[in-house]
């Protein structure tokens, strides 16, 4: 864009015929594009395109990059608006979209897809909708989730178009309608495999309607009859439909094939996966599906196909070189190459299907049903003879040949024009790769040629054999490589047709069941480009038109009649106007006009049925069946409700086309002019533009066939992709077990090597153990030497104590020794001292001894003198001797004296001490005695004193009774007078009281009657009474103290001391004379010893010993009545006279006795 | 007991063998002519074995302190007793107190009753719980002893010693008892508890009265000669005894006053034996008692 103003010169120059200037162009625009961002240069191309349909526009437009999608989409947009431009713009769009651009996925946001939608809704031109609705077919799957908020307005447009096919509405042609049926037919497929539910629900509700009801039995439920049940509709639902999630994971020719596998319909259906039970059902019912493969559908689309395609060679061949093409090629190869013609036809009648060439020959039509058969997929028995295609084309082929031969071989050299082949160096690679292929398929095509005679049924699956092994290795590359050349020289030549790859893809495809190769090089072959290097492609390019022609021409012939059917394509733009289709006239001029360029639609037919991918295999049968049919009854054929608007439109195509080689067949072969000129002039200007119109469509219908076909392309190219993974991974694993199995032969290997190791270790083991034990017991024997020898080393080192300590020892005693020494030499020196010493004193002994002896001599001298002079001195000591024994004697007899008075002194004390003894054993006796007596006493005491305490207790108890008589009488005297009964009371009481002493008296004791009595006279000096009274009492007896104031006393008197001693027991409080009866109690002992002296004294007459006697018991009495208190005295005094008499004669005794007793017990 | 051994070596093995009391009149003759009677020997022979039942008078006496131990004495303290027996059977003749017609034991009752000073104003009224453990042993005394004022004498000594020397370790027996008879037999105990008759056993007839009209009096009166030789515990080995002898029945009573009335109304004839087993069981479980001099 940098030269505006240059623009409009490069546009004209884009349309140059020069392919250099072509190229040089295109480069400019797209660094133009490249560079600049702005609307401007893409607005000028629309416009450009729109003014002039220029292909090299189309071709820039359509490969626009994505800054400047925007723009192309408003213009677009914009344009759709406009009701002139919207045709043409919509076909831009088709264009556009078909090559699914990078941004496709803008579409759905962009504005132009409402108005696209709004368009189909309000227009109203059948062409216009048509291409309408293809677009929008073509971009639904790839707007799939984006698509669904615009999902009612597909529904509507569906509604309205459904409708419109069965109303007619107004002007539209019937032709127009067949196009309309077909493209609604597509939508409906569409919608159905991609919303099943929700385009089911709309379906429900829609044609519930009455006014709909119609529409509905007559155009939808026919679609319905080619569709399967949908499996969303079963497990989906109509969000899980719309969700994004789904799409995600689908592109665009996954989406295109899932509408396809629910498709009945044989072209459109595909028979991926597990659909082969549809298919099975196809095959068994023949006659159904022969119909329906039958249907002109597959042939339009062949047409399409071819459509695209012929322009291409149309531009460099003549229209009606193509059916001279098959006798060439049938010829020419068998000519040239034995090998290939064979192959060719061979392949023929899968490929061929489109090139009817032999139909030219109307003639032949009727034969030809019968051969067909044996022909297209029969080829295998006539294949040898390329039968087929003379037979059907005797007529015209050897007419023909010459020119088409011409034409080839022109064609060729035509087509390597300079610029081409600069192309073509381009794409040198492609080349190379075919090449390279090309002994494969050799080989392959021998394979074929040795089993020529593989019979017809056999036949689909060889082929599909061979397609597979073929096809997995080359056909990526292939593609590849085709799909670039195409698009190159598509370029180059300005092929109006965009989709050069698309042409490809169906020869290709035709090479499933076939041969790829020829097909492929079929197109190339007629571009001439790739014949060139290989002369052997070009004779196959030339074939691969014939071929299918001749296979299909008997499919053509039934539809279009025997005349018209055969050259349909090529009669199209010439003889349409014969044939017997109305619209088949109108289709010359547009095709001529619209500058379709220089395209001419004929030779496309039978890429139609090439495109379709699934068909091709049951083509064959199907196709014959089919053509059987039609040869019986094949006016029939129209009226099967369940022929599917493709058929009709297949059809009509054909019949087109049948009509219009008819055409040519009337006219002499010649050149285009003579077609152009011929038809040029006559047609009426609405046949043309009707025709025009229907061409449109056709080429409309055309681009959306090609779409698919490209879609199944991707598709097949993936699946083989994951083929061909699948056998590499399938020889890796076998890689990989080889590797194992030599791995665990290794292994094993291994182990063996093992084994041996273990066993030599085992064996070094051993060998180790045994030299172990032996250092062991070497170890052992050292140890053991070892401790000896530390034994004795240790042995030593006591040793060597020892004798250290000896030594020690030793030196010691040599200290000693030596100190001895020194002592001895002190020592020796002292002895020689006292040596010396001893030596004098020697020598003085020996003097002495010498002074001893003279002494001896004198002392006997001595002794001489002495004895001389003894004799006087004896007398005196006779004498003296005499004296004392005198002496002696006398003091022995005085000593004798004394021994005896010491003798008898002795006995004297003995005799003492004995009566000592006894003396003391008399004491003690005594002791005891007393003692005896003492507790002999006591218990009679004791006795005794009971007697006295109950003695007491009866006077108590009497004294009671006393006082109780008295209480009485006291009573009774209160009743009587008191004074005179006072003194008789009294005396009664006396009287009472005698009665009563009396009684006690005599109960006692029998000799207290005599102590009463004379207690009456013997009453002296007594202080006291009662004690006095007993007291004297017990001395009554012996001494005659009269005590007789006592009875004189009054009573009350006398019973005080009773009532007193009563109180001191009792404790009973007495009023009576309480001092009378203390006074002797207190004066008792003091009162005792008195008495005892005044009794002494007044009472001499007293016995001496009873005196003794009593006051020894008087005294005793004391002592004891110390502890046993006054109770006590009376019975002593008592026991006292009955004591005496018994030990009169001890008395003495017993009172040294008491004496010495009182004596101690006082001390 | 080391005189005994002394005069008759064999007396040891007499008992071994089984003759039991064979030598012990013998000993007790000698012990009786001791001079001055030993009334420690007394109790510890009475303790020992059972005593001839001609000297068993004598004997009690002479425990009791009713005789001195000289027998010197004897006679002249006896006739004291007499003589007081005879003063206050009179007084009380006087005090009409008793008539001819007053069964004895009474008399013995009144006796005890003037001697203690205890003697209510008129005979009628109502006598106290002594008076009948009284009225129970002089009953039962008056069968043992023949003659009027020993048999006063000796019951009222007995009962005399029963209050004062055994004031203080009577109350004790019933526990003592318990612990016996658990030692003894303690499911008869815990029998016995069961049926709460612990606490309502006649204890009152045999610790108060001795068995005083429980048993008869033939072996009664060796129960109380241990009694009257200063034990009192025997009582408790006799009563523990009867129950282990009738164990059989009392189990087979459920009631405590059934339990109750048995005891009291045991049968007389296997008394003998119950006592001498309630001997043996009082020597084994206190020991034999041994003269200490």
């Amino acid at each position: 864009m940098a030269q505006p103003a240059n623009v409009g010169e490069l546009l004209s120059m884009l349309d140059s015929t020069m392919l250099g200037v072509r190229d040089d162009v295109t480069a400019v625009f797209k660094e133009n594009l490249n560079s600049d961002r702005g609307p401007m240069l893409v607005n000028t191309l629309v416009d450009h395109y729109l003014e002039t349909n220029s292909q090299p526009v189309l071709h820039i437009l359509t490969t626009l990059q994505e800054p400047h999608d925007k723009h192309l989409l408003d213009k677009i947009n914009e344009y759709v608006g406009k009701a002139a431009t919207r045709l043409s713009i919509l076909s831009l769009l088709g264009h556009v979209v078909r090559l699914q651009p990078s941004w496709k996925h803008k579409l759905s946001q962009a504005p132009l897809l409402p108005s696209l939608l709004k368009c189909l809704k309000m227009d109203t031109d059948i062409v216009v909708l048509t291409t309408g609705v293809l677009v929008l077919i073509t971009m639904l799957p790839m707007i799939p989730q984006s698509g669904k908020q615009h999902l009612l307005d597909f529904f509507d447009i569906f509604g309205r178009l459904s409708s419109w096919c069965l109303k007619k509405p107004g002007h539209v042609t019937e032709i127009y309608l067949v196009h309309l049926h077909a493209s609604v037919y597509a939508l409906f497929h569409r919608l159905y495999g991609m919303y099943p539910c929700n385009f089911v629900s709309f379906l429900r509700s829609h044609y519930s309607m009455k006014e709909n009801l119609e529409t509905f039995e007559e155009v939808v439920k026919p679609m319905m009859e080619h569709v399967r049940i949908h499996p969303e509709l079963v497990t989906g639902s109509k969000d899980h439909e719309l969700d994004p999630r789904r799409w995600k994971k689908l592109e665009t020719h996954d989406v295109v094939i899932e509408c396809a596998k629910i498709s009945l319909d044989p072209t459109e259906a595909s028979y991926e996966d597990g659909y082969s039970v549809s298919h099975q059902l196809f095959t068994r019912f023949p006659p159904r599906s022969a119909d329906v493969t039958t249907s002109p559908y597959v042939d339009t689309q062949n047409s399409y196909g071819s459509a695209t395609s012929t322009p291409y060679s149309t531009t460099q061949l003549m229209l009606f070189s193509t059916p001279r093409h098959l006798p060439q090629t049938l010829s020419s190869p068998s000519a040239r190459l034995l090998p290939e013609p064979l192959q060719a036809t061979l392949w023929s009648p899968s490929s061929v299907c489109g090139m009817t060439t032999p139909p030219t020959s109307p003639g032949n039509v009727p034969s030809d049903l019968s051969h067909p058969y044996s022909k297209v997929f029969g080829t295998t028995g006539g294949k040898g003879t390329p039968l087929g295609t003379p037979a059907t084309s005797p007529p015209p082929a050897p007419t023909c040949h010459p020119d088409d031969y011409v034409h080839i071989s022109h064609t060729p050299q035509a087509t390597a024009t300079p610029p081409r082949k600069e192309e073509r160096t381009d794409s040198a690679r492609p080349c190379l790769h075919r090449q390279h292929h090309l002994p494969n398929d050799r080989g392959l095509e021998d394979l074929h040629r040795s089993k020529g005679s593989v019979t017809l049924s056999d036949l689909p699956v060889f082929l599909g054999d061979l397609a597979s092994e073929e096809d997995s290795i080359e056909k990526d590359k292939e593609e590849a490589a085709i799909s670039k050349e195409l698009s190159e020289i598509t370029t180059a030549e300005a092929d109006p047709v965009v989709p050069r790859g698309g042409f490809d893809s169906p020869f290709y495809r035709d090479s499933l069941p076939g041969s790829q190769r020829k097909t492929c090089s079929a197109p190339s072959g007629t571009r001439g480009s790739i014949v060139n290097p290989e002369p052997f492609h070009s004779s196959l390019d030339k074939r691969g038109p014939d071929t299918p022609k001749q296979a299909f021409t008997p499919i053509d012939l039934p539809c279009g009649g025997a005349d018209s059917s055969p050259a349909e394509d090529r009669d199209r733009q010439t003889s349409l106007e014969t044939s017997i289709l109305t619209p088949s006239p109108c289709k010359i001029p547009p095709h001529k006009g619209t500058g379709f360029g220089s395209t001419q639609p004929p030779p496309y037919d039978h890429l139609f049925e090439v495109a379709l991918p699934k068909t091709a295999r049951y083509f064959v049968s199907k196709k014959t069946e089919e053509l059987l049919k039609k040869v019986k009854g094949s006016p029939e054929e129209d009226y099967v409700p369940s022929t599917s608007p493709m058929e009709v439109l297949d059809r009509l195509i054909q019949q087109g086309a049948d009509a219009h080689s008819k055409e040519l067949n009337k006219l002499s072969l010649p050149s285009k002019s003579v077609d152009w000129t011929h038809f040029g002039g006559s047609p009426p200007s609405d046949e043309i533009r009707t025709l025009r119109d229907q061409l449109l469509l056709l080429h409309n219908q055309l681009l959306y066939e090609r779409f698919k076909r490209q879609q199944h392309a991707l598709r097949n190219r993936r699946l083989l992709r994951k083929v061909i993974r699948a056998a590499a991974l399938e020889e890796h694993n076998a890689a990989m077990k080889d590797q194992l199995k030599l791995q665990e032969k290794d292994i094993q290997i291994w182990k063996v090597s093992l084994q041996k190791e273990q066993a030599r270790y085992s064996q070094l083991q051993e060998q180790r153990d045994t030299v172990v034990t032996q250092l062991h017991s070497q170890i052992r024997q050292l140890q053991h030497d070892r401790e000896e020898f530390y034994n004795q080393s240790q042995e030593l080192q006591t040793k060597l104590e020892d004798c250290r300590n000896m030594i020690a020892e030793l030196r010691i005693e040599l200290k000693k020794a030596n100190n001895k020494v020194c002592h001895t030499e002190l020592l020796l020196s002292q002895v020689s001292q006292k040596l010396s010493n001893s030596e004098s004193v020697q020598q003085q002994m020996e003097f002495l001894n010498r002074q001893l002896l003279v002494l001896g001599e004198v002392n006997e001298l001595y002794l001489e003198q002495l004895q001389s002079k003894h004799s006087d001195t004896t007398k005196e000591v006779e004498m003296m001797k005499a004296a004392y024994r005198k002496e002696l004697e006398k003091n022995r007899s005085h000593v004798l004296q004394q021994n005896q008075r010491l003798d008898t002194s002795q006995k004297r004390i003995l005799e003492l001490e004995s009566l000592l003894a006894k003396k003391d054993h008399l004491l003690l006796e005594q002791k005891k005695y007393l003692e005896d007596v003492k507790s002999q006493a006591s218990g009679q005491l004791l006795a005794a004193e009971s007697r006295y305490e109950t003695q007491k207790r009866i006077t108590q108890m009497f004294e009671l009774e006393i006082l109780d008589l008295y209480g009485r009488l006291e009573k009774d005297d209160l009743v009587q007078k008191l004074d005179e009964e006072k003194a008789e009371a009294a005396e009664a009481a006396e009287e009472r009281l005698d009665c009563c002493n009396d009684g006690c008296s005599d109960s006692v004791a029998g000799h207290n009657e005599e102590a009463s009595g004379h207690n009456g006279e013997a009453k002296t000096p007594r202080p006291s009474g009662i004690r006095g009274s007993y007291g004297a009492r017990g001395a009554g007896g012996s001494s005659s103290s009269s005590e007789l104031s006592t009875p004189e006393k009054p009573p009350s008197q006398k019973a005080g001391p009773l009532s007193s001693w009563w109180d001191t027991t009792v404790g009973e409080p007495s009023t009576s004379i309480p001092t009378v009866g203390s006074l002797p109690s207190s004066k008792s002992f003091l009162g005792m010893k008195a008495r005892e002296l005044f009794r002494n004294k007044s009472e001499s007459q007293c016995d001496e010993d009873g005196m003794t006697i009593r006051s020894l018991s008087e005294t005793l009495k004391t002592e004891q009545g110390k502890d046993s208190g006054v109770e006590a005295k009376s019975p002593l005094n008592l026991d006292g006279p009955h004591l005496s008499p018994p030990a009169p004669d001890s008395v003495g005794q017993l009172r040294i006795m008491d004496y010495n007793e009182s004596h101690h017990e006082h001390s | 007991m080391t005189e005994d051994s002394q005069r008759n070596f064999r007396s040891v093995y007499y008992e071994k063998v089984g003759f039991r009391g064979v030598e012990e009149k013998k000993s007790l003759e000698i012990l009786l002519k001791d001079d001055r009677l030993d009334i420690e020997k007394l109790c510890t022979f009475s303790q020992r074995f059972p005593l001839p039942s001609m000297y068993r008078a004598l004997v009690w006496k002479v425990l009791l302190g009713i005789l001195p131990p000289h027998h010197e004495s004897h006679a002249q303290v006896m006739m004291y007793r007499k003589d007081q027996y005879s003063d206050i059977l009179h007084a009380l003749k006087v005090t009409r107190f008793i008539s001819d017609t007053t069964p004895q034991v009474e008399v013995y009752l009144r006796m005890h009753q003037l001697e203690s000073g205890k003697l209510p104003r008129s005979p009628s009224f109502l006598r106290q719980p002594e008076d009948e453990v009284f009225l129970a042993i002089a009953k039962a005394m008056e069968e043992m002893v023949e003659d009027n004022v020993d048999c006063y004498w000796i019951t009222r000594c007995f009962v005399n010693q029963l209050n004062n020397k055994y004031r203080d370790s009577l109350p004790h027996l019933p526990k003592a008892f318990e612990q016996y008879l658990s030692l003894e037999d303690g499911r008869l105990l815990s029998h016995l508890r069961a049926c709460s008759a612990v606490s309502r056993l006649p204890y009152d007839l045999w610790f108060r009265r001795c068995f005083a009209g429980c048993l008869p009096e033939s072996s009664l009166q060796r129960v109380w000669d241990k009694v009257v030789s200063g034990s009192c515990k025997i009582l408790l080995f006799v009563a523990v005894e009867i129950l282990l002898t009738f164990k059989i029945k009392v189990m087979a009573l459920n009631s405590a006053e059934k339990i109750t009335k048995f005891l009291e109304n045991i049968p007389q004839d296997s008394s003998d034996a119950i006592v001498s087993k309630a001997i043996d069981l009082w020597h084994k479980h206190c020991g034999t008692p041994v003269h200490s001099a």
